[in-house]
């Protein structure tokens, strides 16, 4: 049985009418100019056709005259039927075909039937319709070659690693912040009581910018209290260093430690704050040669941890906590030195199968930094080596692949678990 | 921080008892530096910057004699009559000398006064620059010593030479000299040592070859130079401390700087009070006044106990104590940081994700539900890449005052020269390429503090044999509409895009982005063989 479906045509003319029927409306109020016929009514040429085929209207001079207006429209009403799936009279089916306004659908069934017996590569729809899936033989395929690789969408395997520790950090509590990679000398290194002619303050060491040199410390009694602290130690109880090089302390420089955030958050933060926890994972720069062990930026990750009553035995708490969190079995810990931390501490971790590694550092603010800052109560500081981290999960030994530009190894490389 | 090759024996010697290697390592490392390696004869030892009394062998043995409770010498000094006349040179003004006497020579002493020399002109001396030290033989010194400036041309037989030449000779061909030459020769007169019988040391280059040091030697005489007059009287503290290690007798030289007398080395003891309190509460522990006067004598310190006090003798070798928090630490060191039972304090706090790296994340999610790879650039790169070769004309970028390289020398402002660079590298593999990146990019603000901002942007590339507009734009599409941001896209030519092929990507009516075809000459730039479509936005007001 074959079915039939409007054109786009055909379906159009259903909506506004035929052309001819149009052409006839119009004329009823009397004889047009072929030029205003033209305008007013829609695909004119069709209707004009049509029109005069059926002897609806006549050519009169210049004018278009009615001159035997039909009863009804056959094709209108075909056009509606075919469009509800009824069926049609053949004389009016052949008009409409010829007219291009319906198109026959070959009927998917005498198809489907044709297979019957036969070896088929795919199951369609049409046969599990027809139900002639129980009449074919299915081609059997060799099933132990393996798919035909298709690349997943994946987050590159480094930030996979970092967004996995910012959840457990901020799982434990602790807020995350950020800071610009342009900064202060003053945040990066001065407000840290790192002294002016420290080793790792060199142009070999820290870069600085050219364009613009030197930025601004709004808060001057902020500044006042670190030069003063530097110079002779202010009122931490600290002899302080004997000089502070203020030009020093204006530059501008990228930052070498994410600690200049931590100064910066703690010179903002009031007493209503505490108990307060943070931690930042980004970007710091200095100037190494690339290789296998050295990138021209790497991450830090580190936060604080501000509150009355806090000590040394809350840090190596937060240590292991930390240590157990990226799932450490074991930690030892080992004397270091910060130039911002008094103690200071280093911390070895076990984890299964891999053997211990040094994790990371931490100590307690020296008075020096904290009290010149406007904090009275003890700040714990901790750092994890993440890019360290990231190497051991991702099972490489060269620290480059934590900026691979390999798309090859970048598609092969299974997900972080 | 330096990194220090001794001998084993030398410093089991030193220490006068029989250690294991484990002991001996575990010792080291329970007093702050950290061993590296123990090999049959040595022993590798990083150490940190804060304790340089450490890095010569003595110092470390003395260390090791503390921490086991093995009594040390009572360092002493005595008067010596020898005298040293400093005339003004701006660019090296200080100096500072010992004498020392009853010197044994050997192999191992040999070898320790090499080290560290070597070490000290390392770390503190900064190459030299600020601070340089010359050992001679004592007894080969006539009188009048004087430190003065003298011109290029006048007289030295350096050491390990026989032959005399000219200082400015000595730059141009001695090895030490071409190495630290450059410390003085842009100077009209250079620093020497002299006496009544010639030039026997030019500092900072080389000492003369008639006082050098040999193994008859019983005498030394040691000079400082160096632009940090802290600094150089430090490095001579750590010295002579080291020597008097070895059983030599110290001396002290009067220095005279245009009439006024200075007697060095200065060796004062100062004291520090601890508060009982501040110390107990700093370390989470309770221990009474005696115990940490017992803890500090295996740090070093002659401590006395007071009434809720501690009365602290800090040695004159140790110029890291500038605050009682720094001999806490030592408490702590010596009650031993594996003692410590680690506790996990009650504070209650509401962990959270910035918002940018919230956002970020949801972004990834989206993208590489596309089918898209996540890449990550360097920050760092150079405005040939960030413009130049995207036929951009240049714009203000932070650029670096003293880069390492013309590669790395300033801050992207824009994701997609890295995407260029990365497709690039990438045209064996396998295509479509479909990658993207979300990350900082730095802009200049004359508004902020530090007069730059970073701004969080995304990129997103295709790259196929056939690619068009079309294909990028419905990414774009499709990111916006999930993300509920309405848009219009404005036709614009870019010179990084094919004419009639870009649009700006118009948020509230402001442009945040561009998206189009890359144009073929950009892609010659970059010796690129495939078509790439791609567009940049910038997400920091999302």
């Amino acid at each position: 049985m074959a079915r039939y479906v409007l054109t786009r045509e055909g379906e159009h003319y259903l909506k506004t009418g035929l052309p001819e029927k149009n052409l006839v409306d119009v004329l009823k109020a009397g004889p047009l100019t072929l030029k205003e016929a033209e305008r007013r009514v829609e695909h004119f040429n069709v209707a004009l056709l049509w029109a005069k085929k059926k002897g609806w209207v006549d050519l009169k001079f210049d004018n278009l005259v009615l001159i035997r207006p039909p009863h009804s429209v056959m094709e209108q009403d075909a056009l509606r039927k075919v469009e509800s799936g009824e069926e049609l009279a053949p004389e009016i089916l052949d008009n409409l075909l010829q007219r291009k306004l319906i198109e026959k659908v070959i009927s998917e069934l005498e198809e489907v039937k044709k297979m019957a017996g036969k070896e088929v590569l795919h199951l369609t729809k049409d046969l599990i319709k027809t139900g002639v899936w129980q009449q074919v033989r299915f081609k059997h395929y060799d099933v132990t070659i393996p798919g035909k690789r298709v690349h997943v969408g994946k987050t590159y395997p480094y930030k996979a690693v970092i967004d996995d520790v910012r959840e457990k950090l901020i799982g434990l509590g602790f807020v995350e912040e950020k800071s610009p990679y342009v900064e202060l000398n003053f945040w990066n290194a001065d407000a840290l009581f790192m002294p002016s002619d420290h080793p790792a303050r060199g142009i070999h060491d820290i870069y600085s910018i050219k364009k613009p040199k030197h930025g601004k410390v709004l808060d001057k009694n902020l500044w006042n209290r670190v030069k003063a602290t530097h110079e002779n130690g202010w009122k931490t109880g600290s002899k302080g260093w004997g000089f502070w090089d203020a030009e020093l302390a204006k530059t501008l420089i990228l930052r070498s430690q994410t600690t200049a955030l931590s100064a910066r958050i703690l010179s903002k933060l009031k007493k209503e704050d505490v108990p307060y926890k943070m931690f930042i994972i980004d970007k710091v720069f200095r100037p190494d040669v690339l290789d296998a062990k050295h990138l021209v930026e790497f991450d830090q990750c580190e936060g604080i941890v501000v509150d009355e009553g806090l000590s040394f035995k809350h840090l190596l708490g937060y240590m292991k906590e930390i240590a157990i969190m990226l799932g450490a079995e074991n930690i030892k810990f080992k004397p270091s030195y910060f130039p911002f931390t008094e103690p200071s501490v280093e911390a070895y971790v076990k984890f299964p199968k891999l053997g211990w590694m040094e994790i990371g550092g931490a100590g307690i603010f020296r008075p020096e930094v904290t009290k010149p800052l406007g904090v009275d109560v003890p700040v714990l500081a901790w750092g994890i080596g993440i890019g360290r981290l990231a190497m051991m999960k991702l099972g490489v030994s060269d620290i480059r692949y934590l900026y691979s530009d390999n798309l090859g190894w970048l598609r092969n490389k299974e997900v972080i678990r | 921080m330096p990194t220090v090759t001794y001998d084993k024996q030398d410093l089991l010697n030193l220490v006068g008892r029989k250690l294991s290697d484990e002991k001996l390592e575990e010792i080291i490392n329970s007093i702050k530096p950290n061993v590296e390696k123990i090999t049959k004869n040595d022993i590798v030892v990083e150490h940190t910057a804060d304790r340089p009394d450490l890095f010569g062998i003595e110092g470390l043995a003395r260390a090791i004699k503390e921490y086991l409770g093995i009594k040390t010498k009572k360092f002493s000094i005595k008067k010596s009559n020898v005298k040293v006349k400093c005339s003004k040179i701006d660019y090296r003004p200080y100096i500072a000398c010992a004498v020392v006497r009853n010197v044994k020579l050997n192999d191992y002493f040999i070898k320790s006064l090499m080290n560290i020399q070597e070490v000290l002109h390392e770390t503190f001396g900064k190459k030299r620059k600020k601070v340089a030290i010359g050992i001679h033989d004592f007894d080969k010194i006539g009188h009048s010593i004087k430190y003065v400036g003298m011109k290029p041309e006048t007289k030295i037989v350096p050491l390990g030479s026989r032959k005399e030449m000219s200082l400015k000779e000595v730059l141009e061909k001695n090895p030490k000299g071409k190495e630290y030459g450059h410390l003085v020769s842009s100077h009209k007169l250079w620093p020497i040592y002299i006496d009544s019988k010639g030039v026997f040391s030019f500092p900072p280059i080389i000492n003369s070859d008639r006082t050098k040091v040999t193994d008859k030697t019983k005498n030394l005489f040691v000079e400082l130079t160096g632009t940090d007059k802290k600094a150089v009287l430090q490095t001579l503290n750590i010295i002579v401390s080291n020597l008097a290690e070895r059983n030599c007798k110290i001396e002290t030289v009067q220095v005279s700087y245009d009439g006024k007398k200075e007697i060095t080395p200065v060796v004062k003891e100062e004291t520090m009070d601890v508060s009982l309190e501040d110390a107990n509460k700093l370390l989470g522990i309770s221990l009474n006044e005696k115990k940490i006067v017992e803890l500090l004598g295996k740090m070093g310190y002659d401590a006395k106990a007071g009434k809720n006090k501690i009365t602290v003798n800090v040695p004159f070798y140790r110029s890291d104590i500038l605050h009682p928090v720094d001999i806490i630490e030592d408490i702590a060191i010596a009650y031993g940081y594996n003692n410590f039972e680690p506790e996990l304090p009650k504070v209650a706090t509401i962990g959270k994700a910035h918002e940018t790296e919230k956002l970020s994340s949801r972004i990834r999610n989206l993208i590489t539900g596309l089918g898209f790879q996540e890449i990550s650039r360097y920050v760092l790169t150079n405005t040939e890449k960030q413009f130049e070769k995207m036929r951009n004309k240049k714009e203000d970028v932070i650029e670096l005052e003293n880069p390492v390289s013309k590669e790395y020398s300033c801050m992207r402002k824009y994701l997609l020269p890295g995407f260029m660079e990365f497709i690039f590298s990438n045209m064996h593999h396998d295509y479509p390429q479909k990658i993207f990146e979300i990350g900082d990019v730095v802009r200049l603000d004359s508004k902020s503090e530090v007069g730059a901002r970073n701004e969080r942007k995304l990129c997103c590339s295709i790259s196929d044999t056939k690619v068009s507009y079309e294909d990028i734009s419905s990414v774009l599409d499709s990111f916006m509409k999930t993300f509920g941001i309405s848009y219009m896209l404005k036709a614009v030519d870019h010179p990084s895009f094919i004419e009639g092929r870009s649009a700006e990507i118009l948020v509230n009516g402001k442009e945040v982005g561009i998206v189009g075809e890359i144009n073929p000459h950009v892609l010659t730039n970059w010796k690129i063989e495939m078509p790439v479509a791609a567009f940049e936005i910038s997400v920091d007001e999302f």
